[in-house]
């Protein structure tokens, strides 16, 4: 049932829920709803940049317990009615909004850090923390937990295993669900599991993956065990530009399969470098296209490290040595994209197409991607670069950008054109071995493309998410699972 | 409109993320309306839906924001969300849309009573509640001789900071006139230095004596002991509104202080409220728990030694938590 706030069966739901957690904890009011109707999603805030009236959620819980979110989800299902569970309100995907209403569960206010084992080097936390805060207290005890995406300031590490995020350090130190040991996990029935206690197994299948980039489908991760890692005595950065953006996806590549350990890698494709990294660097480069890579640890591993990088850059593949300060401006700017005025904003219309496949593919993904956008959409920008490399392959972070002039301004229009650029595109990356997404998640923005990407597999999926959560609570319509 | 002087602050600020973390109120409230973004779109919205402009939640949200400057201090390109929460405050009171608890104490302030002055010498010391209050005002007589003291009015700030411009010069211009003749103010209210620093100017007005806070005032007084083993609680005006006024830690360090980091970072604001200046006016709970927050990340809140230089924040933190926190002037006064 979608309750309507004329109808007192509004006013018996909120009773009930005010009883779990208290008055103050029960949002209802304009500022908080309008708060969280709006994500990082171009579409709805397109939607509001228009005057128009965004999806709002009929109350807001703020629970401080897991006990609290599973007496919230007894609720939701004795009325069925959607919940979406909501970290930072960060996510580009509008995989947090509430398009049907009802129930948005806010994590934040369960942002407990119960401490770290500095035996087994991780830390145990509620979800609703905000990365940054749980960083600073590991931080103090001179460990990081190595996952430093732009986003670290605004999500909630709760958003980050819902969607499968990635940090800058992503390289080495692997995505948010390589750093994962155990979840406690509230299902969508109300139950309250927890997965065992250690990644590594011969214990049956995992359940811990099967919650991780769930993106609040399949229940509320209210608690998870992180790796940390000491802070390193050295970081070090290098950059390079090669001649052409095929040469330095042959180094980056070489690179990995040297099985070097490098912490991170960037290469920018040739239109990126000529315009992004000259404006926010500030350096004068030539044609070409830009390659960083850093690694950390012991000084000395880093230095070995560095040596043998550098033999594959220069002598294999006559890289122009921009030396460790044009890596190291990398790293210290490496968030200073994320700031206005540099991030694309409204009215531009824009994208970010973020991708994977192996390196036999990654190539051809990265131009399959590119012709459908250029061809099909002349007035918009084709930009990309490759931000998270494994030994198997890298992350294309392609991305589509229209200026003011080039977007309609009905915005019922606006939306058309925006989701024909994701249909060519995302079907282009699919058609040549990729995949609909890396680590922003699929949301209501990607669902439509589930099917395509999975085949026969996604009655599994389904079948997963219908066992359960029969009544189809849990964020109804996203991942593209059935709406209501 | 006075928020047609930030719509470079709502066109960036709303569809960024970046500052959600240093949100003091947000992080106590866990709410997305309490964060610079959402302010920012709302006011965004207000200005193509004219009608939400006043709407009651919107300004509840607007009256409770922290003003840390902390936000502004770590973006990088430093837009002023403070100022447009200002601003909007300002249009409001200039509609006449002002809520009553808000008209409320700005009456109060208002009412004020007229400055009075004592003592005699080219410095001034002003001696607002809160110095009062925090017992800064006191240690300041211990430690400094030759001032007289302007006591007893409302300098004006407070009604800025609500939104009551007009009204708040009227109050300006009666404290400059309390400090004619002077050479050099000093203020332990950080609230107060930021104004004579620099509200008067956007006011229009100008004072023509040196303004210090007392930790630059008393730069040359030596303790007899060391102080030791100290946590520092950064003062949002000195730190986020005046370029990281050096001067507190300075004398500190001077009289053998071992400043210790206090928390985990040094871009939160820990300080309950102390840009709002009269959140303890206006939403004296949510000052607990800011308070609490703060508590919460002390070391030892049973030994700490913790000090500000802001009475403000001396006053709500020995209110609403156990921790040991002294004004700099306590401190050392105490250590002569």
């Amino acid at each position: 049932m979608l309750v309507k706030e004329n109808n007192y069966m509004y006013e018996m739901i909120r009773t009930e829920l005010t009883d779990v957690l208290g008055e103050q904890y029960v949002g209802v009011n304009d500022a908080d709803l309008f708060g969280h109707s709006v994500d990082y999603y171009w579409i709805p805030e397109m939607w509001h940049d228009r005057g128009m009236e965004t999806p709002k959620p009929d109350f807001i819980c703020h629970p401080s317990t897991t006990a609290e979110v599973a007496k919230i989800l007894r609720i939701a299902n004795q009325y069925k009615i959607p919940v979406v569970p909501w970290g930072g309100g960060s996510g580009s995907q509008g995989g947090a909004l509430p398009v049907y209403g009802g129930i948005v569960i806010d994590m934040k206010r369960m942002n407990k850090c119960y401490g770290v084992d500095k035996e087994s080097l991780t830390v145990r936390c509620q979800t609703g923390i905000i990365a940054k805060h749980l960083e600073w207290i590991c931080n103090k005890e001179g460990y990081s937990t190595m996952h430093l995406p732009a986003s670290i300031s605004c999500a909630t590490i709760g958003g980050f295993l819902a969607h499968r995020g990635t940090g800058v350090l992503s390289t080495k130190y692997g995505k948010i669900e390589d750093m994962v040991m155990s979840l406690e996990v509230v299902t969508p029935t109300g139950e309250i599991i927890r997965t065992l206690p250690v990644p590594r197994h011969a214990s049956g299948p995992d359940l811990t993956m099967l919650f991780l980039g769930s993106e609040g489908t399949l229940g509320v991760i209210t608690e998870v065990t992180l790796k940390i890692h000491p802070q390193p005595e050295a970081r070090e950065f290098r950059a390079y530009i090669f001649k052409d953006f095929h040469t330095a996806m042959s180094a980056g590549a070489e690179l990995m399969r040297s099985r070097l350990q490098p912490c991170a890698i960037r290469l920018y494709d040739e239109t990126e470098t000529k315009t992004h990294v000259r404006k926010v660097f500030g350096m004068e480069l030539e044609q070409g296209a830009y390659l960083v890579f850093g690694f950390d640890g012991r000084r000395d591993i880093v230095d070995c490290q560095m040596r043998y990088a550098r033999e594959i850059m220069e002598e294999k593949y006559h890289g122009q040595d921009l030396g460790s300060k044009g890596g190291d401006l990398w790293w210290e700017n490496k968030y200073k994209f994320f700031y206005p005025p540099y991030m694309f904003h409204i009215p531009q219309a824009f994208g970010t197409l973020d991708t994977v496949a192996t390196f036999a593919n990654i190539e051809k993904v990265y131009y399959a991607m590119k012709k459908v956008v250029n061809d099909g959409f002349p007035q918009a920008r084709f930009i990309g670069h490759f931000s998270h490399w494994y030994e198997w392959g890298c992350m294309l972070y392609a991305r589509f950008i229209f200026e003011e002039e080039a977007v309609p301004k009905d915005p019922r229009e606006a939306a058309a054109l925006y989701n024909s650029v994701w249909d060519a595109a995302i079907r282009a990356a699919i058609a040549n071995g990729g995949v609909i997404n890396e680590h922003h998640g699929v949301g209501l923005k990607l669902g439509r493309y589930m099917k395509d990407l999975y085949g026969t597999a996604m009655p599994v999926l389904e079948g997963i998410k219908k066992q359960l959560d029969p009544n189809n609570i849990m964020n109804p319509g996203k991942m593209g699972f059935k709406g209501i | 409109m006075n928020i047609d002087n930030y719509l470079e602050t709502i066109k960036f600020c709303r569809f960024c993320f970046m500052c959600r973390h240093l949100s003091a109120i947000g992080n106590v409230t866990f709410t997305e309306a309490d964060t610079p973004r959402v302010r920012a779109s709302m006011i965004y919205g207000a200005t193509i839906h004219p009608e939400l402009f006043a709407n009651e939640d919107l300004i509840k949200t607007m009256y409770r924001s922290d003003l840390s400057g902390c936000c502004r201090r770590n973006c990088v390109n430093h837009y002023d969300e403070v100022g447009l929460t200002l601003a909007y405050r300002a249009d409001l009171v200039e509609a006449g849309k002002a809520p009553e608890y808000i008209k409320t104490i700005a009456t109060a302030l208002m009412n004020s009573p007229e400055w009075s002055v004592s003592g005699k010498g080219k410095v001034a010391y002003v001696a607002d509640n809160y110095s009062v209050e925090s017992g800064a005002a006191a240690a300041f007589g211990k430690l400094a001789k030759e001032f007289r003291t302007v006591s007893g009015g409302s300098c004006g700030k407070g009604l800025w900071v609500l939104g009551f411009r007009k009204e708040a010069k009227l109050l300006a211009e009666k404290f400059l006139k309390a400090l004619e003749g002077v050479e050099t103010v000093v203020v332990s209210h950080t609230g107060i230095f930021d104004f004579l620093v620099n509200t008067i100017g956007e006011m229009g007005l100008k004072l023509d004596a040196k303004v210090m806070h007392t930790s630059e005032y008393l730069a040359g007084v030596k303790t007899a002991r060391p102080l030791g083993d100290l946590y520092y609680l950064e003062s949002d005006y000195l730190r986020n509104y005046n370029s990281d006024y050096p001067y507190p830690r300075a004398l500190l360090t001077s009289n053998g202080a071992n400043l210790k980091p206090f928390g985990t970072n040094d871009e939160e604001s820990y300080s309950c409220a102390e840009g709002a200046l009269l959140l303890d006016k206006i939403e004296p709970e949510l000052v607990e728990k800011l308070a609490k927050y703060i508590e919460a990340r002390a070391d030892n809140p049973a030994k700490d030694v913790i000090v500000t230089a802001s009475p403000y924040t001396r006053i709500q933190l020995g209110r609403f938590t156990s921790l040991k926190v002294k004004t700099i002037e306590e401190l050392l006064a105490e250590a002569l």
